[in-house]
């Protein structure tokens, strides 16, 4: 195996334009547990942290911008990311545990898109944007079109993330996510990560995102429409549950049935709700 | 505060040593990475073994081709059946071949091994070997097993050796592996005299030990002598040795085991696991081979805890008491019988609790499913059916409208009651536990508070427990140095639970030293005296009791030459804290063990050494108490009590629960090591957390889903509170060296319904199934609404 | 074996010339090329926090950490903690309270507590806990594991509930 230290994008994109089934490698935490397991043996591995700009984290008028190899730990701890864009902070700080939050990057975990995972799904209710770099250039996609299939993106041959924008969203917009899972640490059986602005009592926008329940994060604009202009009354929340619980896909695993994530879906979103709105009034 | 029944035998204690919370002897070593686990040793030559387990749960052997594996560069052995004795290994039914023959029963079973110069090499040499295999229907479920119908797993079962004859297991099925049937009474006779009948069904995962410490075997075969030496990972070095000599045809004389610093076991070591394979792959490799699993290969290729479904009707009068219990009880025992007919019968034995009922009928089924074969693991069949009887009796004090605790003292042996095949019990401490663990969990007070956060609701739980400590066989042998310290020699293995601490504090408080002044010694079948193996909560019991009991023959040998050297009687004469012989009464008239050993050595009588053995007394059945079928004797051991208290949280969102605070009570006789006792307690409330909430083994067609520490989650730091008392009473008693009585495993015994108890206080929510995980409890909470239950009667 | 790369790995201030393979992670040469034993494998998926060393003071995996992406980084075992020849105090501590039972988890918990103290030398009792989320003890059920962390905060963190003896 074959291994290289790129200290530009360029570099690397064209290391990795130029080898067939080059990996690359952020924190590590999950590429080097699957090729301990024998389950990927890259001929060469294209390591990302001697690219300067790949660790930074830059404040836009409107967001940040968060490198691609900026670790899990660092955007937890990074208090400028209020407001909608604590959504995203707030999953940094909860999934897995504290040795692997020191280790794993944003980047990574969006390029592996594993459906178990929490970063994704907050980064589709922030309604993130991803910047791209590959051979042709770079270009911005809105998260979602990264995500294709389970531990599928859309990158093509040759393209690495280098960063990540999280908007602000509205001035009153605030940020959550929720976890659920069996022991502390463990990948989630749900999770629901969301961004809401409130006016007085009413909703005036929403954006929710599941995860753990289908091939990719879950989001479904119908859900989000029955919020808005909603008190978030109980049969509100219900019925906005009811449409995402449909639209899931969730499978059976040893962290939970299909049927049990279907049912925690409508109930998380109620206390995720009730949570984000203590945040907002308080 | 104690209250001393009948002092324990042997010495009392001298000095201030005994029942002193000194820091572990190893603590040191451990807490600074220095301590020498088996894979952290290496021989020169060393090679590396693997193995390769097989793809199906249940497939005929057509050919196996290791030609390219035994050709590829670095490869130095590889074996199959082919390259072993035909000899099979079992604690009870000689079932199991070393490396898969003819046939294999469940998809992991070792099929071959390679030894290579390294593991990258060993592992390239495993895919290099090709099988061919005939797919057979294969059998996952115990009931489902004994179907005529099933397919049969053993086709030569009749053919095996067996230390039981199992002839009713034999008549009813070939997947059975052994059956147990106990009766007392007519309970058949008497459904009708009882006012209030509870009747279900509990089930019980198959629990693994995950313990941190993946098995290891360092294995070495001296080219000259052909004698193996390994270093290995095991809670017994001496059953270690019996069986690597028994499978390999070697006399036991060729094998020497020895085990370094052990990280854990809880069961899961106490049969071989890699020692065998790991001699075998040495002795054609011609070097030595060090065999170390990847957890991956440790969970699918090792053992788990029996899962189990049990059937229980428990009948009381209206007054509370228990009159009527019969329990119909299927333990899986996966691919091979391993220890499985000794759990059955434990859990048998045990599945009448800790309680007077005159009427009880037990049948334990034992059978064989094409899954992972399951084991010794903490409580040794007691949790499971101590799960269901625990549960069960909650529903009925519900039933009677009695409060818990108080239905289980109305009904708990006292001293002197009759209790398993009719043998007495020596100090019942039932009832001190429970009254203990009712004042100290504030239990009235936290029944009717019921305070909660919104969506959550809290409850408190009971289980008590009984359970048999100790059994079977302890050497040891202590001899004095020239300088007057001590060397203590026992075949006891430490795995963590602090027995080596523990066991010298015994011989130093024997003796009247300091533990500076006692050598105690590791395990190595040339070196040690027997000690059959750490488990069933037995080793400060059996082994303090020979160390004692050696010392005191010690003490005889050191009073003789004293009585000469002070020109004194020997009754006249005592023990001094220090290691000194003074005579009564007479603060200066003293002669040290270092003059007394001068002595000895050089002028009269010899070396100054001594050696006590002991074996556990099987207890006979009395057949007018107990009518019983498919065993010869009680589960021998000592009678041990305990109660645990819990304190919920449920979340009613989600089903999810939160163990709050725990109360675990505990008679040990005498606390020798208060701290080590703590710490058993404590480790083992959180396993049984684990088995309560979280903890399962999920095959799909026979394929473990989680063999993994990421699939098969453990309780972390995170999820278990820190309040979590472990509180000692001392009523000592009995052969355990002053009084001590057993723990290790009564600390996870009664945490699964203590739990599950608690939940229902919590809900209402009837759980019948562990790990309680969110979906179950959940399901359990809609269930609540609308349909009834399976009680009957009143 | 792939090709080897010259490496130099700065382990407790000391820097070691190794030639290794990319795919070798750090604890494969901790405990193959340099023979340093206190650092041990539970799991090799990053599960079991075994095999925990500091990074520049942060606890990670060495299970799945790749030697080569460590060069020019401060690397601390657990060999690293002891000063001198006297313990640590959260050596000390952890040998005191009798939170010590097999050991095999023990190098990992010393390096997160320390890594811990040194980041913040008062934390809470839910600090403690959460820290220790990435090490899994399957012996001691984490009491004794938390209060000896605990007897370090300073000034003394709240009361915690006693053990009791009758």
């Amino acid at each position: 195996m074959r291994y290289a230290e790129p200290e530009t994008v360029e570099e690397g994109v064209s290391l990795l334009a130029a080898t067939e089934q080059a990996r690359c490698l952020a924190g590590g935490a999950s590429l080097v547990a699957m090729m301990h397991a024998g389950q990927v043996a890259p001929p060469m591995l294209i390591s990302l942290h001697r690219i300067p700009e790949l660790s930074t984290i830059t404040e836009a008028a409107d967001g940040i911008w968060l490198g691609a190899m900026v670790r899990h730990r660092t955007v937890a701890s990074d208090v400028r990311l209020r407001g909608a864009m604590e959504v995203v902070r707030s999953a940094a700080g909860q999934l897995a545990h504290p040795a692997i939050r020191n280790m794993a990057t944003i980047g990574g975990s969006v390029g592996l898109a594993d459906p178990s995972t929490e970063l994704p799904v907050a980064l589709v209710a922030a309604a993130a944007r991803v910047e791209i770099a590959g051979p042709r250039g770079r270009r911005i996609v809105p998260i979602e079109e990264l995500f294709v299939d389970r531990f599928k993106t859309s990158l093509a041959r040759g393209e690495l993330v280098t960063r990540i924008f999280v908007p602000q969203g509205l001035s009153e917009a605030v940020g959550h996510h929720l976890r659920f899972s069996r022991v502390s640490g463990d990948y989630p059986t749900v999770s629901i990560s969301l961004v809401l602005t409130l006016e007085g009592d009413t909703c005036r926008q929403a954006r929710v995102a599941v995860g753990s329940c289908g091939p990719v994060p879950l989001h479904v604009d119908a859900a989000d429409q029955r919020l808005v202009g909603s008190r978030l009354a109980e049969e509100d929340v219900a019925e906005a549950g009811r449409i995402l619980a449909h639209a899931a896909v969730p499978m059976d695993d040893v962290r939970g049935t299909a049927e049990y994530r279907r049912m925690l879906i409508p109930r998380l979103l109620g206390r995720a709700l009730s949570l984000a709105r203590e945040h907002a009034h308080g | 505060m104690s209250h001393p029944e009948k002092p324990g035998t042997g010495p009392t204690p001298v000095g201030d040593i005994l029942g002193k919370s000194v820091p572990k002897l190893d603590a040191r070593e451990k807490v600074t990475g220095r301590a020498v686990y088996t894979d952290d040793m290496t021989l020169p030559g060393l090679l590396h073994g693997a193995l390769l387990g097989s793809p199906h749960p249940h497939a005929r052997i057509l050919s196996c081709d290791t030609s390219r594996a035994r050709a590829l560069p670095g490869v130095r052995a590889v074996l199959t059946a082919e390259d072993l004795p035909d000899r099979y290994l079992g604690a009870v039914i000689k079932d199991q071949p070393l490396l898969a023959r003819g046939k294999v029963r469940y998809a992991g079973e070792p099929v071959a091994a390679v030894a290579a110069v390294d593991l990258e090499t060993a592992r390239k040499a495993l895919e290099l070997i090709h099988i061919q295999y005939e797919v057979l229907p294969a059998v996952f479920d115990p009931e489902e097993a004994l179907r005529p119908d099933a397919p049969v797993l053993h086709e030569q079962r009749d053919a095996y050796f067996s230390l039981q004859e199992n002839t009713e297991a034999r008549a009813r099925s070939p997947n059975a592996a052994s059956h147990v049937r106990l009766v007392e009474g007519t309970p058949d006779k008497v459904w009708d005299q009882c006012e209030v009948i509870v009747e279900d069904v509990y089930e019980t995962p198959a629990q693994q030990h995950i313990y941190l410490e993946p098995c290891s075997s360092l294995a070495t075969v001296d080219r000259d002598s052909g004698k193996a030496t390994v270093y290995t990972s095991t809670q017994t070095v001496f059953r270690a040795q019996a069986i690597t000599a028994e499978v390999l045809a070697m006399p036991m004389s060729k094998v020497r085991i020895i085990a370094p610093r052990v990280g854990g076991g809880f069961g899961g070591k106490t049969e071989s696991t890699n020692q065998p394979i790991a001699v075998a792959l040495s002795k054609v490799a011609g070097a030595p081979v060090k065999l170390t699993f990847s957890r991956t290969d440790d969970m699918l290729m090792m053992r788990s805890r029996h899962a189990a479904r049990i059937y229980v009707r428990t009948g009381a009068t209206r007054d509370g008491r228990i009159l009527a219990h019969k329990v119909r009880m299927y333990y899986d025992t996966g691919a091979y019988a391993d220890d499985g007919p000794f759990v059955s019968a434990l859990g048998a034995w045990l599945a009448r609790g800790p309680y007077r009922i005159p009427h009880v009928e037990i049948e334990c089924w034992c059978v064989y499913t094409n899954r992972l074969r399951a084991s010794a693991f903490r409580g040794f069949g007691n949790p499971q059916v101590h799960f269901a009887n625990e549960v069960q009796l909650d529903r009925l004090a519900d039933r009677l409208g009695m409060d818990p605790i108080e239905l289980r003292l109305r009904n708990a042996l006292e001293t002197g009651e009759r209790w398993l095949g009719g043998a007495r019990v020596e100090s019942g401490t039932l009832r001190a536990c429970l009254e203990r663990a009712r004042e100290v969990s504030g239990w009235s007070q936290r029944r009717s508070a019921r305070a909660s956060a919104p969506g959550k609701r809290r409850g408190v739980g009971v289980a008590a427990i009984g359970h048999v400590s100790a059994l079977l066989g302890s050497s040891a042998t202590v001899r004095l140095n020239e300088d007057g310290t001590v060397t203590v020699n026992t075949g006891a293995v430490d795995i963590g639970q602090g027995s080596d601490t523990a066991l010298a504090q015994c011989a130093a408080a024997a003796l009247g030293l300091s533990l500076d002044q006692i050598n105690f010694t590791g395990p190595d079948t040339d070196g040690s005296p027997y000690d059959w193996c750490t488990a069933g909560s037995r080793t400060t019991f059996t082994v303090g009791r020979v160390i004692t009991q050696a010392c005191e023959q010690i003490q005889q040998q050191l009073f003789e030459h004293a009585s000469e050297m002070l020109g004194k009687k020997e009754k006249d004469l005592e023990l001094r804290p220090g290691g000194l012989v003074g005579v009564k009464g007479q603060p200066d008239a003293t002669v040290s063990f270092g003059a007394i050993a001068g002595r000895a050595l050089y002028f009269k009588g010899g070396p100054i050494i001594a050696s006590s053995r002991w074996l556990f007394p099987a207890v006979p059945i009395d057949p007018n108490h107990t009518k019983a079928e498919g065993v010869s004797s009680i589960g021998n051991g000592y009678f041990v009590f305990a109660a645990q208290v819990v304190e919920v949280e449920v979340d009613e969102l989600t089903g999810q629960v939160q163990v709050l605070e725990a109360w675990s009570v505990h008679d040990v006789g005498r606390a020798i090591n208060p701290a080590a006792a703590e710490g058993q307690v404590q480790g083992g409330f959180v396993q049984g957390i684990g088995l309560a909430l979280t903890e399962e083994l999920v095959w799909r067609d026979g394929h473990l889903l989680n063999p993994s520490m990421s699939g098969y989650k453990v309780p972390g730091a995170p999820d278990v509170p820190v309040a979590i008392h472990p509180i000692l009473l001392e009523h000592p008693h009995g052969e355990g060296p002053f009084g001590a009585k057993g723990v290790a495993e009564l600390s996870l015994v009664g945490v699964a319904p203590a739990i599950i108890n608690a939940i229902r206080d919590a809900t209402g929510a009837n759980v019948t199934r562990i790990p309680a995980t969110g979906e179950r409890v959940l399901r359990a909470l809609m269930a609540r609404e609308g349909m009834g239950t399976r009680d009957s009667g009143g | 074996m792939a090709d080897k790369l010259p490496l130099s790995l700065t382990i407790n201030g000391v820097a070691h010339e190794l030639a290794v393979a990319p795919e070798r992670t750090l604890l494969e040469v901790l405990r193959e090329e340099l023979r340093a034993m206190g650092t041990k494998r539970g799991c090799d998926q990053g599960s079991c926090g075994a095999c925990m060393v500091l990074v520049d003071g942060e606890p990670v995996f060495s299970c799945l950490s790749l030697a080569v992406k460590l060069r020019g980084r401060a690397i601390t075992t657990i060999e690293g903690v002891e000063q001198g020849r006297e313990l640590h105090p959260v050596q000390r501590a952890l040998v005191q309270h009798g939170a010590v039972q097999c050991g095999f988890c023990m190098s990992g918990i010393v390096l997160t507590a320390k890594a811990l103290l040194d980041r913040n030398p008062r934390p809470t009792v839910d600090e403690i806990r959460h820290a220790l989320g990435s090490n899994v003890c399957r012996c001691s059920g984490y009491a004794k594991i938390v209060e000896a962390i605990a007897s370090l905060s300073e000034p003394p963190g709240p009361a915690l509930p006693e053990g009791g003896r009758s």
